[in-house]
């Protein structure tokens, strides 16, 4: 009786399991198929006419060229910035850790549209900052950020917590053990750090930099916005510029573009993999205690150090997109009888496009958060308990959509969507093809950390459960889901702060109405009203630090691991 | 009585019927697009406006990509050149429709079918940072060695205006294709539209350009360190057109909006908004020199719609823009 009752529950689990993945897979991996499928035929047959052609062409390949220099240079800046933050936040007895991890993350979470358009207002011949201190560039210098240089200095910037996540992670799994070994056995400061931390740290700054190129070459927001004005593009802006002046058009060529950006992407995500692989060092000896190098008479100089650097990177840009919201026309000084408002009353109040861009990215957030939390929780607990062949292909699949850039992400849903199969409907120009967009970028987001959260759970509570006679949905419901829920809560949150935030994606998928913030801010800009794009990013940088603040404060209530920046 | 009864009934009903909606598609500023709609609410009230704003080259990308899926959404289009919408009326697009209000409108500036209809007029002309030691007062001064690199213009890739302004030039006897070779040569930077360009010179990053007046002399007006110059050859121009599609889903409320914007009132705010409307027997805005005493250029807006594909391709290949 028992046994046919188990059997009964097994196959709802499989049943189950094997509707979950359809929908998972037709989310997730049918896109970029489809991608692949335009990328490798020609008016319907295959062919690599096509892909020779768009290679071929001089902007391709020095797209190409600019996109990997700027990537590549971007994640050594990062990897500079982040990896001295992670070493000595870590490794040492600084004090406000807290405070300073808090306000390093700010950046990560700030769209990078934003961050472009800040740090333009503190550069360049009319920097009301640079006027003041009187070391603005003559008239007629260029504006410095429009530049390689510019747009590698901000991709450091921008990614530099990635950086220091993933190491402060490493770090934190070296046993004490060692360090007081080393130390017994007379070296000191640089030498166990060189010696010994390091060496041991080295997989997890290798996942982190491979993590970061990625990113970076995938980032949108800042080469679009500096890159643009200087005519200088990157694969993904070429992508953006080919397909908002010629429309679709040119979705062949593109295609065979998104397919180029996607070949470097996973080389670097492969690159990532061999890292984490390497990374299962046997350690001996308790993580429990974490390390505390004394700094001595150096601590104060070097926190001093860091908030100089936390306020150049964070506080200085944030101070030059306020001037910018709070004069009355472009290239007028900021005093006191020149304030005016004007700006912000009218992208605030006047304008539909920004509360139709709140509604949509609240919205799209929200839903994508939603939606991802009810269809990864039971699939990641079914995957666990049974690994057919099926479920273990998704798995080393679904972070695809993620790591590949969101150009490429969006040409896909395009071709994917544009005519949808037996109908003549299509879903182009909608806001459903941003939301599904979203929901497979951030598929793997909430995934991961609900899997990792379930991989740790014992499988005798859901038996004993099961013994009872309790119901497949039942015991999802009152034992596996509460003990998952803390995971679950933090995916929800990273994916709500980062659709709320989106640009790359919606920037080639908005369409009348259907705007989201990102977009509206770059167009703002696009279009020369300055002051109002400056206006509109102060509040969302507001809204979004406030949202931090709010969960940074809750922390305390929730348990261990749910806030992203305290793992 | 009776009358007077039906007639005030009707007009309640009138007014308290269902609320219809117009999607609008336009390339003006968006600050000048909201004025726009809420002027025409009020004077419509019953019909809403959703709006869309763009440059004209995207916008029409997007257009198009719409009608290939089949499912265009404006009714209306404002935007910055006819000579887009001559294309598009050629090719069944738009629908003609004959305004009342095209009787106080010189026969030059509306299509004679009733396809598209004229709002005002935006030149482009010479705009400088008040910064610089020598004023241009030429198109020809923007090729001079001296200011290598340190001129900005909107790219027509973008802009329907930078496109009207480049086929003007070009067909020029005097400027040509070699003044825009020469104004390769001389670094100028051609990206974006026209308020990007506005921008660079106004933060003295490029201090000389070409621009639309209207974004020059309301900003100076502001406060901004610009001037605006109309050069001695003249100046391009465009009209700002609109036009109601074939494929509109409203096309009374879209009538409605064409007769509002060529009235008397629709086109007192586009004087009250920096521009020069293109309704006779209209002024012009404060800082615009009189209307008689700017000296237009020649410009023929069907060798422009021929030959717009390679003057892109031309420009393209002379900037090296993507």
């Amino acid at each position: 009786m028992f046994a046919a009752q188990y059997n009964g529950g097994s196959r709802s689990e499989a049943r189950l399991l094997s509707a979950i993945l359809v929908v998972a897979i037709c989310l997730t991996l049918a896109p970029v198929l489809r991608l692949f499928v335009e990328g490798v035929t020609y008016q319907g047959d295959p062919s690599l006419t096509l892909m020779r052609d768009v290679l071929a062409q001089p902007s391709t390949l020095s797209a190409l060229k600019h996109s990997l220099i700027t990537a590549g240079c971007g994640t050594l800046v990062s990897l500079v910035l982040g990896s001295a933050f992670a070493f000595l936040v870590a490794l040492t007895d600084l004090r406000a850790k807290a405070a300073l991890v808090f306000c390093l993350m700010i950046p990560m979470m700030i769209p990078p549209q934003i961050t472009a358009l800040s740090w333009v207002q503190i550069m360049g011949p009319s920097s009301a900052l640079l006027k003041t201190l009187g070391i603005a560039p003559p008239l007629g210098a260029p504006q410095p950020l429009y530049s390689p240089e510019g747009i590698i200095f901000l991709l450091g910037i921008q990614h530099m917590s990635i950086i220091f996540l993933t190491l402060r992670a490493g770090l934190r799994s070296v046993p004490q053990d060692v360090v007081e070994a080393a130390r017994i056995s007379g070296a000191k400061g640089l030498r166990i750090w060189w010696q010994v931390v390091l060496p041991l740290t080295l997989p997890s700054l290798g996942a982190g930099t491979a993590i970061t190129f990625v990113t970076a070459l995938g980032n949108f927001g800042i080469p679009a916005m500096l890159g643009i004005p200087a005519g200088y593009a990157t694969l993904p802006t070429l992508v953006y510029q080919k397909l908002a002046g010629m429309g679709t058009t040119v979705l062949a060529e593109v295609s065979v573009l998104a397919m180029l950006i996607g070949v470097v992407a996973v080389a670097g995500i492969l690159l990532q993999r061999l890292f984490q692989t390497r990374q299962k060092l046997h350690l001996v000896g308790s993580t429990s205690r974490p390390l505390v190098l004394p700094l001595g008479k150096a601590r104060l100089p070097v926190e001093i150090l860091l908030w100089a650097v936390i306020f150049a990177i964070l506080v200085l840009p944030m101070f030059g997109l306020l001037a910018t919201s709070l004069i009355p026309a472009y290239g007028v000084p900021l005093r006191l009888d020149t304030v005016s408002i004007a700006s912000w009353q009218e992208v605030i109040f006047r304008q539909p496009s920004t509360s139709r861009a709140f509604t949509n990215s609240f919205g799209l957030a929200m839903g994508a958060s939603l939606v991802l939390v009810v269809i990864c929780f039971p699939l990641a607990w079914l995957m666990e308990r049974r690994k057919n062949r099926l479920a273990r292909l998704f798995d080393s699949l679904l972070d695809l959509p993620y790591a590949l850039p969101g150009v490429v992400l969006s040409i896909a849903m395009i071709l994917l969507l544009i005519k949808l199969p037996f109908t003549d409907a299509t879903l182009y120009g909608t806001i459903w093809i941003i939301f599904l967009a979203y929901i497979a970028r951030f598929f793997a987001v909430m995934f991961r950390p609900v899997q990792a959260s379930l991989k740790q759970f014992d499988p005798a509570m859901d038996e004993a459960a099961q013994s009872v006679g309790a119901s497949l949905y039942r015991r999802l419901r009152d034992v596996i889901f509460p003990l998952s829920a803390p995971a679950a809560a933090a995916g929800a949150i990273l994916v709500f702060l980062t659709a709320f935030n989106e640009v790359t994606v919606s920037a080639l998928l908005w369409s009348s109405g259907t705007e989201t913030l990102g977009v509206v801010i770059f167009n703002l800009d696009d279009s020369g009203e300055t002051g109002m794009a400056s206006a509109l990013a102060m509040t969302i940088v507001l809204v979004v630090i406030v949202l931090m603040a709010l969960i940074q404060l809750l922390s305390r209530r929730f348990p261990k691991g749910v806030v992203p920046w305290q793992t | 009585m009776k009358s007077v009864l039906t007639s005030s009934a009707f007009a309640l009903l009138a007014s308290t019927a269902i609320a219809d909606t117009i999607t609008l598609y336009t390339s003006q500023p968006n600050a000048d697009a909201q004025r726009t709609v809420d002027a025409f609410m009020a004077a419509n009230p019953g019909t809403e406006v959703d709006w869309v704003r763009d440059g004209t080259t995207k916008l029409m990308a997007r257009l198009r990509a719409e009608i290939e899926a089949g499912n265009p959404q404006p009714d209306v289009l404002l935007i910055a050149d006819t000579v887009t919408l001559e294309g598009m009326a050629q090719q069944g697009l738009l629908n003609a429709y004959s305004s009342p209000e095209a009787e106080n409108y010189d026969a030059a500036l509306f299509s004679p079918k009733g396809f598209y209809y004229s709002t005002k007029l935006i030149t482009t002309g010479l705009v400088y940072n008040t910064g610089v030691e020598t004023a241009p007062t030429s198109w020809g001064d923007l090729s001079d060695a001296s200011i290598k690199g340190q001129i900005a213009m909107p790219s027509p890739l973008y802009s329907g205006a930078a496109l009207i302004h480049l086929a003007t030039l070009t067909s020029d006897d005097s400027l040509g294709w070699d003044y825009y070779e020469g104004l390769a040569a001389n670094g100028v930077r051609a990206q974006g539209g026209n308020g990007g360009t506005f921008k660079a010179v106004a933060s003295g990053e490029k201090p000389y350009g070409m621009v639309v007046d209207f974004l020059a002399i309301r900003n100076k007006a502001d406060g901004s360190p610009v001037e605006f110059v109309f050069p001695e050859e003249g100046v391009s121009y465009v009209t700002e057109p609109v036009a109601i599609l074939s494929s509109a889903k409203n096309v009374a409320g879209a009538e409605k909006f064409v007769d509002f914007l060529l009235s008397e009132d629709g086109q007192d705010l586009v004087l009250d908004m920096g521009y020069i409307p293109a309704r006779d027997g209209m002024g012009v805005p404060a800082g615009f020199p009189a209307r008689d005493d700017i000296k237009l250029m020649a410009f023929d807006p069907a060798e422009a719609l021929a030959n717009a594909d390679a003057n892109k391709a031309k420009f393209s290949e002379l900037f090296g823009a993507e």
